[in-house]
């Protein structure tokens, strides 16, 4: 019997490009079956990528999908939405996409608060490009760029984004599916940017050069150092070093959302200037 | 996106002209033409355009967005166009070389979008803001790989208005990024206009009858499906090679054919995307080749040189590309010289030298300083190679 997510999918585009023990793929079923429980339909929806593994994704769901440049999915997602704000628009992207290369098309989202749900795939690594360090790698991890180690601090793109301005914030583990969708879920049912980063793992360029090593191994580690909001606002500073804190992080509903406030803007313009000719040059 | 903006100076039979900038006429153009999608990034001399978007835009309906810098009020346009709306944007060269990028994807993905570029001299901040055409061959070759270009370039406050209506006119039809070029000079200086005025002005290929809802005839073949993102079709679109499909390929041959067709589709249709005037016609040895600017300096030099019994032509470009071959071989098969004068260093008589050279002498006449050419001086150039000529 298919997979209920294959409604969702072009199975004739299959198999994908992802490795196999590949983290991508466990979001984007997450994503999918979120897309479905929340009954959506495939011609009011539109995925927008960016360039990477994780953008790739565009390639296989079967919904409105915009494969764009690389770091410009956020800004491209900004313009279908301001264009159609009837659509449910979802970004894929990854590190490297989204906190690199579109770090500033990012920040500027979530600080116009648009209906926009992002999910950052952080692998902390460029997969396809063969290996070299993101800006979420941890000092001293390998990778073929930081080949005696990593030396740059990385970021904390929870934190990046509540502090630009984002009005939902989530993180989700590969190695936690079902939170990962319950979590998309709500990403998308909040009125407002949501940013939404997933851990995935990357054995291949990453995993080969740092431990833990391996798919199953990874994923482990992952639930391992894992803790939820609540819990870890109970430990103290020590123990949370290196732990991954999952689940909603930030929500904040009050916070005016771009297209609403513009609607106002419109409502304006038309009340204070009916009747007077456009464009007459002041002289 | 249909919707048809008659604006209100015709609504209202006013036939007095008004004097207007050339940043607002092309505001104008753009929302009588139909455009109800702006991004941009402040800029100066374009800022003017977008300031007036900014205030008719949500009068008409539209949507105006101030973006965080020029690749993304493209990628904006380009999320837009990819809906169906029509979108434009509008900056000068240092913003035109952010926006590489999103032209070749709206390249690829065949997104019709309007791009304004008023010229100020470069490379990097260069002088701001002193007028140049200095971005020609970016505007022809800016993004990387073999792709098709469509370049317009104004010349005043009226074709600010119509050339904008023309670059989104082409926009649509063959589902691709127009350019329009303008400059420091045409885009910021002020000078009487009315749509009366607009139709006094022929040009000699294309018709200007806007139809309302004009969105691609099914005469431009080579055009892809159109892709709307949000209906019922829910395509795939995508920067990589792509077949009938819309998804990626790596199959050589359809790579091959996507990439012809792609530029085909614009390369085929020159007839009809080159838009030209000819002065004089017939009755110069001399020929002025001039777009943007340098073209009044050469229209004025042409009104002088009749007074003072020069044989000069004048041929007046509003498209650059792609190009004008049929005119530009046309006038050098029955001229001793071409003259063009540009406020760069020879981008476009480079073209014109590969054009024209079989048949005539090409003469590139630069200007850099930011000062406009006078047609005095022009005339003084045309009169010492006529001289010279003879002398020989």
């Amino acid at each position: 019997m298919p997979l209920e997510i294959e409604r969702f999918l072009h199975t004739e585009r299959l198999p994908h490009i992802w490795c196999p023990g590949c983290g991508i793929g466990i979001i984007t079923g997450a994503f999918l079956r979120a897309l479905i429980s929340l009954g959506l339909k495939r011609e009011n929806t539109v995925v927008v990528s960016g360039i990477g593994c994780s953008s790739r994704a565009a390639n296989y769901i079967d919904v409105g999908t915009i494969h764009s440049i690389h770091g410009r999915a956020v800004a491209v997602a900004t313009g279908v939405k301001l264009a159609r704000p009837d659509l449910t628009v979802v970004v894929f992207t990854g590190d490297g996409d989204g906190a690199a290369i579109g770090g500033n098309h990012l920040i500027h989202a979530c600080r116009r608060n648009i209906d926009i749900t992002c999910i950052l795939f952080n692998n902390s690594i460029y997969g396809m490009t063969g290996g070299q360090f993101s800006p979420t790698m941890h000092p001293g991890d390998r990778a073929t760029t930081a080949p005696y180690g990593q030396v740059e601090r990385p970021f904390d793109l929870c934190r990046l984004a509540e502090a630009a301005g984002a009005t939902f914030v989530a993180r989700a583990i590969a190695a936690n599916v079902r939170q990962a969708e319950s979590l998309i879920k709500q990403g998308i049912q909040h009125h407002g940017f949501a940013f939404i980063e997933a851990m995935v793992p990357c054995p291949t360029e990453y995993g080969r050069r740092n431990k833990p090593s391996r798919a199953v191994e990874m994923l482990e580690d992952q639930r391992a150092r894992s803790v939820t909001r609540s819990q870890a606002a109970r430990m103290p500073a020590e123990e949370l070093r290196g732990r991954i804190i999952t689940g909603v992080l930030y929500k904040d509903t009050d916070a005016p959302e771009y297209l609403d406030t513009y609607a106002q803007v419109v409502a304006k313009a038309q009340a204070t200037t009916s009747g007077k000719p456009p464009m007459r040059e002041e002289q | 996106m249909e919707q048809w903006h008659t604006h209100i100076l015709r609504e209202k039979g006013d036939k007095s002209s008004l004097l207007l900038q050339g940043n607002r006429a092309c505001a104008l153009g753009a929302l009588d033409a139909g455009v109800r999608f702006f991004a941009g990034y402040p800029i100066t001399p374009s800022s003017e355009i977008m300031e007036a978007m900014a205030k008719e835009l949500p009068r008409v309906g539209g949507v105006f967005v101030q973006m965080e810098d020029e690749i993304g009020s493209i990628c904006a346009c380009i999320g837009a166009a990819l809906t169906g709306e029509l979108a434009m944007t509008a900056t000068s060269g240092p913003g035109f070389s952010l926006m590489q990028e999103g032209i070749g994807y709206a390249i690829m993905a065949e997104a019709p979008l309007l791009i304004v570029n008023v010229m100020r001299a470069g490379p990097s901040t260069g002088r701001p803001t002193a007028p140049s055409q200095g971005d020609v061959m970016q505007a022809r070759w800016g993004t990387h790989g073999d792709h098709p270009a469509i370049v317009l370039a104004a010349s005043n406050v009226a074709d600010m208005y119509r050339l904008t209506m023309a670059g989104v006119r082409f926009a649509q039809r063959f589902r691709t990024p127009v350019v329009l070029l303008s400059d420091q000079v045409v885009g910021q200086m002020r000078e009487s206009f009315s749509p009366e005025l607009v139709d006094r002005y022929r040009l000699t290929s294309g018709d200007f009858t806007f139809i309302p809802g004009y969105v691609r005839p099914d005469v431009v073949k080579e055009v892809g499906q159109v892709h709307v993102i949000g209906g019922s079709r829910h395509p795939h679109v995508t920067g990589l090679y792509h077949d009938e499909t819309g998804f990626p390929t790596d199959n050589p041959e359809k790579a091959d054919a996507f990439l012809r067709n792609l530029y085909n589709k614009v390369a085929n249709h020159r007839d009809e995307l080159c838009l030209y005037d000819v002065k004089n016609e017939g009755k110069g040895r001399v020929c002025i080749v001039a777009y943007g600017s340098c073209a009044r300096s050469a229209r004025a030099a042409w009104k002088l040189a009749e007074q003072e019994g020069l044989p000069v032509e004048v041929l007046h470009l509003y498209t650059l590309f792609p190009l004008p071959v049929e005119i530009v071989q046309k006038v050098a098969r029955r001229v001793e010289f071409m003259v063009i004068p540009e406020m760069n260093l020879g981008q476009y008589a480079h073209e014109v030298r590969k054009m024209a050279e079989q048949w005539t002498t090409v003469v590139s006449l630069n200007k850099t300083d930011g000062n406009l050419f006078t047609p005095r001086e022009l005339l003084d150039r045309i009169a010492e190679l006529i001289g010279k000529y003879e002398n020989v």
